[in-house]
């Protein structure tokens, strides 16, 4: 018997359409989830929950500030798009810490967790006596995860400032050195956008969370083999700060402070943005016959005498580069996105180095991205049907796996939607008791 | 705040134990989204054992700042590469395969970033190894996934490509402006941070049940999935979310505004009380009383968040960032000017808290990395050693791991299966080396 192909064996294994039948790796782990103003906090229990993790989602009885803090001030269904996102599979009960009697009910829901998330600022769970080392006498097995702008201790740690994205963009180094360069003899009042500049919906944010989430799951397995809690603290701005992977080491060995250099790469060519008909592509060449088979490509084998070129590090210069850019951006110029796409997936058929052929990619706007047939294949952005907001349309958990896929099962929950189920599960708290906290303003 | 929990956390690091101590990971990785990954399970304590094809190695090898090698290494190759192992590997050859089988037999975790079913054309790939490792955990990562339309097309992939295919890079410009490539190859590190997070659930799950699993990771979907308000606000407007340069549509006042000595200044002043300091700290506390910036939802909204944005704008442009700073610490919002690289690695918070880390590697020399950015107060992650040549540990791992003998690692290198540097820059040792620091099994 013919062995099937990979691609279809490995899809009918770990097509998102069929997660549901499958396990969740971590559903036997409960997470409280306390982040107060930070998406980071809540990104971070999201990757755990899209895996089955039980993370209630404590907020004060108003709700979290972090629901206000949508694009334009839009709401939907009364709440914020960002919040509409990250509130997923979380069961949202209250909580006002400001009171000891609810102090109480959170050492109650510590002592039987296995994961705490906060990101008050440091200090705070201490003065409310609900710092790790208070918690981990009660539950030594607790993993205690902070995440704020400059980390538990340090100099700067007593900084009042909260954590920002566009502050954690400014601290790591990544915005200095992103955005427009200055055109020769222009002003910043002339050309206001060739600044440095801020990358993407708050992935300073995004990061941070992430990072997190990993520092947990390799406490979670550490707990696994000893037994025992830790606490863990992330700076915000060293997380971001960690991904760039070139100029400190530039810095420290030529004193070089790396500045902005537009869509082209200080760290190699080919590898930028060109300007098209009707848009721009992306080029990526980082092996000399790539960028040989992209002149080629274009018709330029002989007139830019590809067949001689011997070293690719001769091109990542910068003169070179900003040479060379001018000269592929003058022909990327007389074509589509459509035709150059096409064109280098045919060369990688028939060209003179297939099957070597650069990487041309669209640069796409995100609604164009949202109706790729090929990301809505592959499930990325099927609706979620959620029981109180209806059908909304967020990013699905991007992995496919074949034993314990990550699923969304509903965007979000209004402030306190699982205070009965949640408070019964855990505290014992029948309709009576909740009643009498949320008079007290306890809940 | 945690004094005793925290106290000489950096200067105790090493009399404390690893998380992923004992797991040990395989990798076939080029560039950074392959190789990050591996690279912070590394930092984790992880045993990982990273295979090149020799004599040239990783592609990452040759990309440097402006032609900028440092000691002859590739600058880029040593953030994603720490505390590795380094073997030559002609995953070509049957002999090669072997010898990468025999390795995965004794791996709990195995890492590629080829494009689809290359490993399983080398016999390596997940439907292969299961069988002589049933627990394996096997990730691949890729531009498009294992299949669907681009997959099947065998589209190769960089970071770039993914910033433009996923409207990241559309959502990073100035309005009117050509959307704007990250100067990180955030697409590359952030996908194999995310990729990470699949790993370690499964590695929770082998834990629980004994079982492996195969994990397919796209990292154009992996920033997508960072995207937070763009497709819902696309699906419930129907509208094309817009970039908005620095400024934060989500959060008012929330921007990098121009000081008066033309340095730049994040600022950032969203919630009721930050946003009152701010107008005291400007001279203007009417305006937090002002009907089109009373509340956060209201201030959001474009007409008026224009005009507080200008507002700030007008007042941040007569002073210095310092001076804003300042005024943040004691009004309580939160300000900071923008950090140069020279700002990050001088930076005397980063460094006693050891996130900026000095390393005394034997081939490098002393220089400073980034820690893995998770302080874990019992199991503090570490960067130990940086990079090697090309096939630098392949009698380390073929003797101490593998257990073959001087005669069966001859035969391996005759074959063409084991091999070793090219002498070219970024492939062969610093100019200074000797022949034998940082070689754990020498042969004379």
């Amino acid at each position: 018997m013919e062995e099937q192909a990979w691609a279809d064996w490995i899809r009918e294994r770990d097509d998102p359409k069929i997660a549901r039948t499958k396990p969740e790796a971590l559903d036997d782990i409960t997470v409280l989830d306390l982040s107060y103003k930070s998406f980071a906090g809540c990104y971070c229990s999201s990757m755990l929950a899209e895996f089955g993790a039980e993370v209630l989602r404590v907020e004060p009885p108003e709700g979290d500030f972090l629901r206000t803090c949508t694009p334009y001030g839009i709401l939907y269904k009364g709440e914020g798009l960002n919040y509409l996102s990250e509130g997923r599979n979380k069961f949202h009960i209250t909580l006002n810490l400001e009171k000891p009697e609810a102090r109480g009910i959170l050492k109650g829901l510590a002592a039987q967790a296995d994961v705490l998330i906060e990101t008050f600022r440091p200090g705070v769970m201490d003065e409310w006596g609900l710092g790790y080392e208070e918690l981990s006498k009660i539950n030594p097995r607790l993993i205690f995860a902070s995440i704020t702008a400059l980390g538990q201790f340090g100099p700067m740690s007593h900084s009042r400032m909260a954590d920002y994205d566009n502050i954690i963009q400014a601290r790591s180094a990544n915005q200095y050195d992103t955005g427009e360069m200055l055109p020769e003899g222009k002003t910043y009042d002339e050309c206001p956008w060739a600044v440095p500049t801020k990358a993407g919906p708050w992935i300073g944010w995004v990061v941070s969370g992430t990072f997190m989430a990993v520092g947990i799951l390799a406490a979670l397995h550490w707990r696994e083999m000893t037994g025992e809690g830790q606490a863990l603290d992330i700076a915000s701005a060293e997380s971001y700060a960690s991904l760039e992977d070139w100029a400190s080491v530039w810095y420290q060995g030529a004193g070089v402070i790396n500045e902005r250099f537009g869509n082209l790469n200080t760290g190699g060519w080919l590898y930028c943005f060109a300007p098209t008909k009707d848009g721009a592509v992306f080029l990526g060449g980082l092996r000399l016959e790539m960028w040989q088979a992209f002149a080629d490509m274009l018709g330029k084998w002989d007139e830019w005498g590809a067949a001689n070129w011997t070293d690719l590090a001769a091109f990542s210069e910068k003169e070179e580069q900003l040479k060379w850019a001018e000269l592929v951006f003058a022909e990327t110029r007389k074509y589509t996105n459509e035709e150059l796409v096409s064109m280098a997936v045919e060369y990688g058929q028939k060209g003179r180095l297939a099957p070597i052929t650069p990487v041309v990619a669209p640069v796409c706007s995100p609604d164009e991205t949202m109706r790729d047939a090929n990301w809505l294949d592959r499930g990325i952005f099927t609706p979620v049907e959620d029981p109180v907001y209806g059908e909304v349309t967020v990013a699905q958990a991007q992995y496919k796996m074949t034993e314990t896929p990550a699923r969304t099962k509903w965007v979000c929950r209004p402030v306190g939607y699982d205070n009965e189920h949640i408070y019964l599960k855990y505290m014992g708290f029948g309709p009576r008791k909740l009643k009498k906290l949320k008079e007290a303003g306890i809940i | 705040m945690a004094e005793s929990t925290w106290r000489n956390y950096k200067e105790s690091k090493f009399s404390k134990p690893l998380p992923l101590k004992g797991i040990r990971v395989l990798e076939v990785c080029t560039l950074l989204l392959g190789p990050s990954g591996p690279g912070f399970l590394s930092r984790l304590g992880a045993e990982v054992i990273k295979c090149e094809m020799p004599p040239l190695g990783d592609t990452l090898r040759s990309l440097v700042p402006f032609g900028y090698f440092f000691k002859e290494q590739s600058t880029s190759l040593i953030r994603p590469n720490p505390n590795k192992y380094w073997i030559g590997l002609d995953l070509h050859k049957p002999e090669g395969q072997q010898v990468f089988r025999e390795l995965a037999a004794k791996a709990d975790i195995i890492e590629e970033n080829l494009r689809p079913g290359v490993m399983e054309r080398w016999n390596v790939g997940y439907r292969q190894i299961k069988e002589i490792n049933p627990s394996i955990i096997y990730i691949s990562k890729t531009g498009f996934g294992q299949w669907g339309q681009y997959a099947e097309e065998n589209r190769p992939s960089n970071d770039g490509a993914a910033q433009g295919m996923s409207g990241y890079a559309w959502m990073s410009s100035f309005p009117g402006r050509p959307p704007l490539k990250s100067r990180l190859y955030i697409c590359d590190s952030y996908g194999a941070l995310m990729g990470e997070v699949a790993v370690l659930a499964a590695l929770h799950y082998r834990d629980r049940t004994g079982k492996g699993q195969y994990i397919e990771l796209s990292q154009s979907e992996a920033i997508m999935r960072a995207m937070s308000w763009v497709w819902p606000y696309q699906h419930i407007t129907g509208k094309r979310a817009m970039p908005a340069g620095n400024r934060d549509v989500s959060l008012c006042p929330a921007d990098t505004f121009r000081c008066a000595d033309d340095t730049f200044l994040a600022l950032a002043a969203p919630d009721p009380d930050e946003f009152r300091g701010l107008c005291i700290a400007m001279g203007r506390p009417e305006l937090a009383d002002d009907p089109r910036f009373k509340d956060h939802l209201t201030r959001l909204q474009e007409e008026n968040a224009t005009e507080i944005l200008r507002i700030i704008a007008e007042w941040v442009r007569t002073k210095t960032a310092e001076e804003v700073e300042e005024l943040a610490e004691k009004h309580g919002f939160t300000a900071s000017r923008l950090y140069t690289i020279k700002d990050v690695v001088e930076n005397e918070h980063f460094r006693e808290r050891g996130f900026i880390t000095e390393v005394d590697d034997p081939l490098l020399g002393p220089f400073l990395d980034y820690e893995f950015p998770v302080m874990m107060s019992k199991t503090p992650p570490r960067v130990r050693w940086s990079i090697r040549p090309v096939g630098f540990d392949n009698e380390y791992v073929m003797t101490h791991i593998l257990g073959k003998s001087e005669d069966e690692i001859r035969q391996l290198y005759e074959c063409g299966a084991l091999g070793k540097w090219a002498d070219v820059r970024g492939r062969r040792p610093p100019p200074d080396w000797d022949g034998k620091a940082g070689l754990i099994m020498t042969r004379d």
